[in-house]
């Protein structure tokens, strides 16, 4: 293997992987506040087309990240009120969360560009400040600028949880939440905090799909990378560090897949290559049997006045 | 006299009987209303949208057939997921079993030579079955021997088997003269005969989905295996007291699942199309989630759901072609329904709130229930609010 395919399939890897980790980064808040979040699809798909569609119209990309955090945000508070607000079941909700933004998104897409798919738009797919660099400045370059945000958020997340009084507080919640409102802390401020973070992350890792990968929208371009978030989340054992490694893991495997499909190496049908990360999914759960579970995890937790 | 019908009618709505049918159709309104505000938001009326839909799907023969014939997937994909709740596993996968079915029909239409069509349709409604356990076969084993997250797994089958469909249309077993992919057309004895000839072209496909749906409420009322199921998801812990084994039980329900999700794939092939294509599935295996859930717990309404449901399908498309509004609309109810359904326990708090401030000589049992549910202590983790 020649030094240009190694590279190139470094870069695929970082690229195919950055959404899963942002996406599951936000997961672990949520589930480390007890709210099982199986719309994170959903959210990636809102956040990716209103990144495009940001672009689109104020012609800046970087509005256009802003408009995808606002298009996770909103399915997150969604998200939030019912998991949170109205103690509804967090599966369903989550699966919920993904049928409508599937269904919000095709039909403005559709209304709007009259296709399934969106013209191409500004996007922010290389970082070109970093090309001055001697020797890996071509390499840092060829990335978006949105893996970098990322991965600052990674750091940021690990200090957050495991050094300040809110992210001991969220620990706490997602572990035993009466024993938390005992203690004088409101019990669904930090719930909400939890899944209004999860949307803004998963509405970044849309936006990094739809604008740091490509540049533009188009039906199931999402393609199931919310659920390996998830599965990130559990296999990550709801750490930033172990997120990020079976983000990259999962990335990998896209990332053979794509190589194996462009060279033909080994003559296996795309479609049976497309797999390949999902079956990777269900490998690297059944591995981890043993999880330490969150105490509070997919529990609802009503406020006194809504009880009948 | 009216006043005595009014109180009665109290009674009812106090004691929950007529409260419990009452909020499926408070969530069904609920989520026409938030697609009337996308419509509205698209500049579109939506009651003239809601009318074409309407007329689309029961103002003509070809509309009500279409209706009928489309409603049998989505009845059993309801079936599917009805029987997995009562297990207490909640199958979401059906929509890939329901591929796998039929993948498993047509192979066993194409390739199963010389029989006559009374044996070939049953053994190819069989492959059907067979094809939709295989495929929930791996999840339930994870999740039974190692405690994984059902609800995951299955979904990521879902991604799964779309794939799988893909390669076995595209490549594997693709037709070489055809127009658009798709496999070999079954043979003519497996095809299920018409119950209404060409034009409208009917087939008996539907008479399938009233008799399995009668067979699952006897399956479910009389029979030990069916009462067993219910007992293991209504409370697992007394189940076990009483020697049922939770786990064999819990696989007997997502077998029988994902058996009924691939027999409404097969029908969908042996009774409609002949040959399997790509898109061939809507995404009828999520249409049976909210149907399911709304059903409270009875095939028979879910056949009613069903039908509904179907209505949607059939009468967007002439929406779609009347009003222009994109027919991708259904997914947007389909979604509101699912989202209402899961703060289903907050619309319910909220009939009760408004039943109680009408009538304030709330009797004593009333009262006292109240309060026993008050008592049950602050965190309550319903996750058996599933439960029809």
């Amino acid at each position: 293997m020649n030094t240009g395919l190694l590279i190139a399939l470094l870069l695929s890897i970082i690229r195919l992987s950055t959404p899963m980790f942002v996406a599951g980064l936000g997961n672990m808040y949520s589930e480390r506040v007890g709210v099982l979040n199986l719309g994170a699809e959903g959210m990636m798909v809102s956040g990716a087309f209103a990144a495009v569609l940001g672009s689109y119209y104020f012609g800046n990309p970087w509005i256009g990240v802003l408009c995808g955090i606002l298009g996770g945000l909103i399915a997150g508070a969604l998200h939030a009120v019912i998991c949170v607000e109205f103690g509804g079941i967090h599966a369903i909700s989550g699966i919920g969360i993904t049928i409508v933004f599937g269904g919000i998104t095709r039909f403005l897409c559709i209304s709007i560009f009259g296709s399934t798919f969106t013209p191409n738009v500004s996007a922010l797919r290389t970082t070109d400040f970093l090309a001055g660099l001697p020797v890996v400045g071509e390499f840092l370059s060829a990335i978006s600028p949105l893996v970098y945000i990322g991965l600052i958020l990674l750091v940021v997340s690990y200090f957050v949880i495991f050094r300040t009084p809110y992210g001991l507080r969220v620990q706490m919640v997602g572990d035993d939440p009466k024993t938390v409102e005992t203690a004088g802390i409101d019990v669904w401020k930090m719930r909400y905090s939890g899944v209004l973070i999860c949307g803004v992350l998963c509405g970044l890792a849309g936006a990094f799909m739809s604008l740091g990968h490509l540049d533009r929208f188009f039906e199931g371009m999402i393609a199931g990378r919310g659920m390996l978030a998830v599965i990130a989340v559990k296999m990550g054992k709801w750490e930033p560090k172990g997120i990020l490694l079976t983000a990259l893991l999962f990335g990998f495997l896209d990332a053979l897949q794509l190589q194996l499909q462009i060279s033909g190496f080994l003559n296996i049908p795309p479609e049976m290559l497309q797999i390949l990360p999902f079956i990777g999914g269900i490998a690297v759960l059944s591995m981890r049997s043993d999880i330490a579970r969150l105490g509070a995890l997919d529990t609802q937790y009503l406020r006194n006045k809504y009880k009948f | 006299m009216k006043e005595k019908a009014l109180s009665a009618a109290l009674r009812i709505w106090r004691k929950g009987n007529l409260k419990s049918a009452f909020t499926p159709i408070i969530i069904i309104l609920i989520s026409f209303l938030f697609s009337a505000i996308w419509l509205l938001a698209m500049g579109n009326n939506p009651l003239r949208a809601y009318q074409a839909l309407f007329a689309g799907a029961f103002g003509s023969t070809s509309g009500f057939v279409n209706t009928i014939r489309l409603s049998v997937p989505i009845a059993f994909a309801s079936f599917a997921v009805l029987v997995s709740i009562k297990a207490n596993v909640f199958n979401i996968g059906a929509e890939g079993q329901l591929l796998m079915g039929a993948f498993t029909a047509t192979l066993a239409g194409i390739y199963i030579r010389g029989l006559p069509a009374f044996l070939h349709i049953p053994l190819a409604l069989a492959a059907a079955a067979l094809g939709g356990m295989l495929f929930v076969l791996i999840p339930a084993l994870l999740h039974i021997k190692r405690g994984v997250n059902l609800l995951v797994v299955l979904l990521l089958t879902n991604s799964i088997a779309a794939f799988l469909l893909q390669y076995f249309v595209l490549d594997a077993f693709a037709s070489a003269n055809a127009i658009i992919p798709s496999t070999e057309r079954i043979l003519a004895s497996a095809q299920l005969p018409f119950f209404i000839g060409p034009p409208h072209r009917l087939s008996i496909a539907f008479f399938f989905v009233i008799i399995a749906a009668i067979l699952l409420e006897l399956f479910f009322r009389r029979s030990t295996a069916g009462y067993e199921i219910r007992a293991v998801g209504l409370n697992a812990d007394a189940a076990r007291y009483a020697g049922i084994n939770a786990n064999k039980l819990k696989l007997r329900g997502l077998f029988l699942s994902g058996a009924l999700a691939g027999i409404g794939g097969g029908l969908e092939i042996l009774g409609t199309h002949y040959h399997l294509y790509v898109d061939f599935s809507p995404g009828f295996g999520f249409d049976g989630i909210p149907i399911a859930l709304l059903s409270g717990g009875s095939a028979l309404v879910s056949v009613v759901g069903s039908i509904l449901f179907s209505a949607l399908r059939t009468g967007s498309l002439t929406m779609q072609a009347r009003v222009g509004v994109s027919s991708e609309m259904i997914s947007l109810i389909q979604g509101a329904l699912i989202l209402c359904i899961a703060s289903n326990y907050f619309v319910r708090y909220l009939l009760n709130r408004k039943s109680k401030g009408s009538d304030k000589d709330r009797d004593k049992d009333g009262s006292k229930d109240k309060d026993k549910d008050k008592s049950e202590g602050t965190d309550k983790s319903d996750k058996k609010a599933v439960q029809p």
